[in-house]
């Protein structure tokens, strides 16, 4: 009698497990369209996760920052651009984030990535970065942002400058600092400042992410400045300015026109700048 | 005394490590360990945070759950069993039997915080040499004193659990009373300065009936943040030695009042 | 020279909130001379249990005291020439019986020599000597009952209280604890045991107390049980007879009540 009754319950086990099966893909694959939708997540404020942390504000720090990654990642997986909701929703984690633990640096890192060149939002990613600074006390390379982002995005070179040269006395920093700080007070916005601080961020940078933006805008605005030299060179010579770019190539004083990597077409500003229809922003074609 | 007193905390120690549950402990805290070796890599640069950020989360919580568990079974379990009435029938005093069995407690615990911690150095061995390039703030001196004030906290909890146990016998109340000694005990700090800034903004109106209560708690209760040293390891922070001075002086001097209470209360008590 | 007397000694308690207080004990009162064996004998909760806790002061009477050589059991001091085996021993499970009686030993303040010498000789004598090693919880419940036996005595106390030393044995078992308990009178000890087993107890006792509802019923001296030992007299019988008066007194005084 036993053996029968045994074989019984493992027909039964069986039977089930395709039952199982088809459920358990089924939730998934909500699960997955659940994510794509409009972000709907509530967000613990700081004060009561701090509570609700019980002593492991380390622990939850972390686990939200993955939280975030796996957000940011879940959209770029899908081609999905971020709504100004979901860049609200990634810049209040960061924030939460960083109350329960400002001295995490990877948060900082991906807000100067993101927050600034996809989103937009250079005053939000200064106020972050203003907390880690304050904190980090040690760490060169949050005052460093916050003045790269004055004078990148801002176009306050005052207080790019102000910023660069605090970094500047904070240890480890690097020799070229002061010089830099000193050129934005001067120059302000030339392309070749902000071609020297490029560089210096790629260095720095070990994100994949963020490196393929830093090295597209560098190679742009090279571009720039060889043609913005040519420019001068042009002036103080012809005492005269350009009609358009293009006179520069049959003048001779540059060989080949380069290719914006954005794919827009080269532009001369006013002040002589060289800027280009595509404005330095992907995906935008005129 | 010493003699008997050393006595009644080795049993108790023995009673508690051969208990199977300690292993259970053991893999919940090598299953965390396990997890931040596989986990690391999903960080951007700073793994010594996140690999100490575990670490010691695997050492607090399985200390917690120790003491919870374990360490209540220990105490009820001599008075459900009758045991106690074995053990008082040799010369122990009340006290002495009080502190013979915190110091069981404290030893077993000291057995699991050691045999985890030396699985969280592997660990962290394991990580930095996997990734070497991001450890730069990481401390050891720093790191191990963190795990001592663990330690310490876990010390504070056992002799909260002696407290309640001597008051009653059911292990579940003391379960309750424990944990929500606990609670109250970690989330005091943010909850009273998160008060003060509002009181200070006068964004939310607290009654003074609040602040009075808050103010009795935070004489009764321990401020648990005061041994949470999880953020200054993770960042290799600098440590005062005031600071750690004064948080080991409240927490031991807190943990003698609490037994002392204990062997008054349990001088009360009758064993039917 | 340990002698106990127990002067009109009454506890009473709630067995729940809403239930009304039992008397335990009610104004009992007794001596047991030194050297001598006094057994106490009663029905099933006739408060034999709850008498030899007033004695270890594990709960405290509500009337009446307990003295022991001279000395108020509350103070506590007694403690050191006492040797107390419970009904059902429930020892530390995960220690092995060494463990165990290491445990009683320093609890006492003996050295590691007496500890082991007495350790040899107890397991010897109750026959579980080969269990040394072997963790409690795979005791039986004899083995149990000796191991407890062990516990009591490995400090050669002066005053051993037992309470049901006999349950849960096997004959063979039974046959050893009355040994060692006439052992024990022959060393000159003071031995307080209660239990259900009247013909163990008339065998080994110098006198006898019926315990019912709290009260003591009867007593017996050393010539009454000269008498049942002779045969002249049944226990049983009179225990019976002593039982069943007090039911009919008690219920007359309710019906006069």
């Amino acid at each position: 009698m036993m053996p029968q009754r045994g074989k019984g319950l493992w027909l039964v086990v069986v039977l089930l497990l395709p039952f199982y099966a088809y459920l358990h893909m089924g939730s998934w694959t909500q699960r997955a369209e659940l994510r794509q939708a409009p972000t709907t997540s509530f967000l613990v404020p700081s004060q009561f996760s701090r509570v609700l942390a019980c002593g492991y504000k380390g622990l939850l720090a972390d686990f939200q920052f993955l939280r975030v990654l796996t957000f940011y990642g879940d959209r770029s997986a899908n081609q999905q651009p971020l709504s100004t909701q979901d860049w609200d929703y990634f810049r209040d984690s960061i924030d939460v984030l960083t109350d329960l633990d400002p001295y995490f640096y990877d948060p900082y890192v991906l807000t100067e990535g993101l927050l600034t060149w996809d989103a937009g939002r250079f005053e939000d990613a200064n106020t972050l970065l203003a907390k880690g600074a304050r904190y980090r006390r040690n760490d060169w390379r949050l005052p460093y942002f916050i003045g790269f982002n004055n004078f990148f995005f801002l176009k306050d070179y005052a207080a790019g400058a102000e910023h660069i040269m605090a970094a500047s006395r904070l240890p480890d920093s690097p020799s070229y600092l002061p010089t830099l700080a000193a050129r934005l007070a001067y120059y302000g916005g030339k392309s070749q400042t902000a071609v020297l601080f490029l560089k210096q961020m790629l260095a720095e940078n070990s994100d994949e992410r963020l490196a393929k933006r830093l090295q597209l805008r560098l190679s742009a605005l090279e571009r720039a400045a060889l043609i913005e030299a040519a420019l001068q060179r042009f002036r103080h010579e012809k005492q005269r300015d350009v009609e358009n770019v293009k006179e520069l190539v049959t003048a001779g004083y540059v060989q080949q026109l380069p290719e914006d990597p954005y794919g827009g077409q080269w532009r001369i500003l006013p002040n002589g700048r060289v800027f280009s229809t595509s404005k330095f922003v992907q995906g935008k074609k005129e | 005394m010493v003699q008997r007193v050393w006595a009644l905390s080795l049993v108790t120690c023995k009673e508690g490590i051969r208990d199977r549950s300690l292993y259970g402990i053991f893999l919940f805290a090598l299953f965390v360990l396990g997890l931040n070796v596989a986990v690391a890599g999903f960080f951007m640069r700073d793994l010594g945070k996140v690999t100490v950020d575990m670490n010691l989360a695997a050492l607090s919580f399985a200390g917690l759950l120790l003491v919870f568990f374990i360490g209540i079974n220990l105490m009820a379990k001599d008075i459900d069993k009758k045991t106690i009435h074995l053990v008082l029938s040799k010369p122990f005093s009340r006290g002495e039997y009080i502190w013979g069995k915190y110091f069981g407690l404290l030893l077993v615990v000291l057995f699991a915080q050691v045999i985890v911690l030396l699985f969280s150095c592997a660990t962290v061995a394991c990580v930095h040499a996997m990734y070497p390039g991001y450890f730069t703030s990481f401390s050891w001196p720093v790191f191990f004193i963190a795990a001592f004030f663990i330690y310490l906290q876990q010390a504070l909890l056992c002799a909260i659990v002696v407290f309640f146990s001597s008051i009653t016998s059911t292990s579940f109340i003391t379960l309750i009373f424990s944990m929500a000694s606990y609670i109250v005990g970690i989330s005091l700090e943010e909850v009273v300065f998160y008060l003060r800034t509002q009181a200070a903004t006068e964004e939310v109106v607290a009654s003074a009936t609040l602040h009075h209560t808050l103010e009795v708690v935070t004489w009764l209760v321990p401020n648990f943040a005061a041994f949470d040293f999880k953020i200054e390891a993770a960042h290799g922070l600098a440590l005062e030695w005031s600071r750690l001075w004064t948080s080991c002086g409240y927490g031991v001097l807190y943990i003698c009042i609490l037994l002392v209470l204990a062997s008054l209360i349990f001088k009360r008590r009758e064993f039917n | 020279m340990t002698e106990i007397i127990l002067n009109s000694l009454s506890k009473s308690y709630k067995p729940s909130l809403f239930k009304k207080r039992v008397q335990a004990v009610d104004g009992l009162s007794l001596k047991v001379s030194s050297g001598s064996v006094y057994g106490l004998v009663g029905p099933n909760g006739a408060g034999k249990s709850t008498t030899i806790r007033m004695l270890l002061n594990l709960i405290r009477p509500d009337r009446g005291e307990v003295t022991i050589n001279d000395q108020l059991v509350s103070s506590g001091e007694f403690l050191h020439d006492v040797g107390y085996l419970p009904e059902n021993p429930y020892l530390y499970d995960h220690l092995t019986l060494r463990e165990l009686l290491q445990f009683a030993g320093r609890a006492c303040g003996l050295s590691t020599e007496i500890v082991s010498r007495r350790t040899q000789e107890l397991t010897e004598q109750t026959g579980i000597a080969h269990a040394l090693s072997r963790r409690l919880r795979t005791f039986s419940k004899g083995m149990r009952q000796r191991a407890g036996l062990c516990f009591a005595l490995l400090h050669d106390p002066n005053l051993v209280i037992l309470d049901e030393p006999m349950s849960g044995l096997d004959p063979l078992g039974r046959k050893m604890v009355c040994e060692l308990i006439l052992d024990l009178k022959q060393q000159g000890k003071t031995i307080f045991f209660c239990s259900h087993i009247l013909s163990d107890t008339e065998r080994l006792c110098d006198q006898i107390a019926i315990l019912h509802q709290g009260r003591k019923v009867r007593e017996f001296s050393a010539d009454d049980l000269s008498a049942f030992r002779a045969g002249e007299r049944c226990l049983e019988d009179e225990f019976v007879a002593a039982v069943g008066q007090s039911n009919v007194t008690d219920e007359i005084q309710r019906e006069v009540d």
